[in-house]
């Protein structure tokens, strides 16, 4: 081997290193307009078929999906993504697009969510209640802070009265619930704290769940909104209404409770 | 035109540097880069990156040796697959290493089962990583100066009563000096670097797996002026290695 290439190899290898990013984006053929929505990692499965089902009733309008932690979502959409539609796992960061730019229009509560634990199917630590994830040595993975199912599981801890023993037990924090998911359908983790939605038909194998009492447990409010400036404004708020009507049945399906 | 479209190139390699540079909050720098979670990501990339590239030099150069010395069937084989976490993306690089190391891996379940000990979430699956993706660039730079190097000069000392190991450590070695720093320095600058085998295998948490790669990606989401700056001491840090091997590498 010459030098040369060699060289390039290195500098190429050494400066793009750095990689990660949100869940990928789907692409349809070539419709007449397209509608950008950015959706949290939670969302996922229920709104691809959302997704689908308004490409379906709305013939030459394509949807693009991008999914990821909603702080990282709102980062990109504050930063200046093109983006229509904006479905959060919290109203923390709509407030943040509010305050940072460009602004959220016709903010709706759409759906809600409660916080389960996850646990491989093996069951390797012996997860029975919220008070195990406080023995120790359990290798609990949260979502980070500031990603609202981290946020939330904080708070469930708290309201458990176990805050900081299970913090203790945090061996990994994850950039978005579908990374704690990851860490338990791998046997690595010996629990996940994340929404009973994660409890997918394509896990429910690897997974088990187990149930928060609801004095401890906390709900999560999803809220949707156009984003101000949005390019594609009326189909945005067409796709609004969609999720608020025909979606509500599909977010159902999935696992996800009405909003009040 | 074709002056124009390098233009083009070296635009695209810029931009991205003035873009982090312009974002950088210069005057709290400092502060930023000496905030616990930075202090944090800083002692472990250091420990991470050296401790793989320490890794990468000690199993890279016997391989190396045999690589550029001898020959034998399948040597193309041997190095393609050597090579092959250079190439790979560093996520299915992090995918590999639960598949082989992750409790239900192939050595990870034994290891578990026979000594309980579990590999993922600790800083050692941090190095495991780094150590993976930058093995291969220690091996090449090591090869790629054995094949330099005059191997009549070995023949010498040996037809003068020179055992193996003693050419080995009196001719071979100080010959290779600069090689050896260079694979060094290259195998430490790429573990540095390394994101998407860390965190798929090693987990995110402060003071054990989050290294500064990782402390960027998260703090990117809550203190975006800290992320610019651990950015922004990355790239330096990166440059200041392509500037210290320049000299070796593109003559």
């Amino acid at each position: 081997m010459t030098p040369r290439p060699f060289l390039l190899i290195c500098v190429i290898l050494i400066t793009s290193a750095c990689g990660g990013g949100t869940r990928g984006a789907r692409d349809g053929g070539g419709p007449s307009s397209r509608l950008t929505v950015s959706a949290a990692a939670s969302l996922t499965d229920a709104f691809t078929d959302i997704g689908e089902a308004f490409e379906d009733a709305n013939p030459g309008v394509g949807v693009t999906l991008n999914f990821g932690p909603s702080d990282g979502l709102a980062t990109q959409i504050v930063e200046g993504a093109p983006v229509d539609v904006f479905a959060s796992a919290s109203g923390t960061w709509i407030d943040a697009i509010d305050r940072d730019g460009p602004g959220a229009i016709r903010r709706t509560d759409f759906a809600r969510n409660a916080l389960a634990i996850l646990v491989p199917t093996d069951d390797p630590a012996g997860i029975d209640e919220v008070d195990d994830l406080a023995r120790d040595g359990v290798q609990l993975v949260l979502a980070a802070e500031g990603v609202p199912a981290g946020d939330l599981a904080r708070e469930m801890l708290a309201n458990a009265g176990i805050a900081d023993a299970a913090l203790a037990n945090v061996v990994s924090n994850e950039e978005d619930v579908r990374g704690v998911v990851t860490k338990v359908l791998s046997g690595d983790a010996d629990a996940g704290i994340a929404y009973v939605t994660d409890v997918t038909d394509d896990v429910e194998d690897e997974i088990s769940l187990v149930e928060i009492p609801a004095d401890v447990n906390v709900i999560a409010t999803y809220p949707i909104a156009v984003v101000s400036g949005a390019q594609e404004e009326d189909l945005a708020n067409r796709f609004i209404d969609f999720v608020l009507a025909d979606g509500q049945r599909t977010l159902a399906d999935h696992g996800f409770l009405s909003a009040p | 035109m074709f002056v124009v479209l390098a233009a083009i190139g070296v635009a695209v390699a810029a931009l991205p540097l003035v873009g982090v540079a312009a974002r950088t909050p210069w005057s709290r720098t400092v502060g930023l880069l000496t905030s616990e979670t930075a202090l944090e990501a800083l002692r472990l990339s250091f420990v991470v990156a050296t401790a793989a590239a320490v890794i990468s030099l000690v199993t890279g150069f016997p391989l190396a040796w045999i690589l550029a010395r001898s020959s034998f069937r399948g040597k193309t084989v041997v190095r393609a697959i050597v090579v092959l976490p250079l190439v790979m993306p560093p996520v299915v690089a992090g995918v590999a290493l639960l598949a082989v190391f992750g409790r239900r891996g192939i050595v990870g379940s034994w290891l578990d089962a026979v000594a309980g000990v579990q590999i993922t979430f600790t800083t050692g699956a941090a190095v495991l990583a780094a150590a993976f993706v930058s093995f291969p660039l220690a091996v090449l730079a090591l090869e790629a100066g054995l094949r330099g190097l005059d191997e009549r000069l070995d023949d010498a000392a040996a037809t003068l009563g020179a055992s193996r190991w003693y050419v080995l450590r009196r001719v071979t070695v100080p010959l290779l000096g600069p090689q050896i720093a260079a694979a060094v320095v290259l195998a430490w600058a790429r573990a540095l670097g390394e994101f998407g085998a860390t965190i798929t295998f090693a987990g995110n948490l402060r003071g054990r797996t989050q290294t500064l790669p990782l402390a960027v990606f998260e703090q990117l989401q809550s203190d975006t002026d800290a992320a610019f700056a651990m950015s922004m001491l990355l790239i330096a840090v990166a440059f200041s290695v392509i500037l210290a091997l320049r000299g070796r590498f593109l003559r």
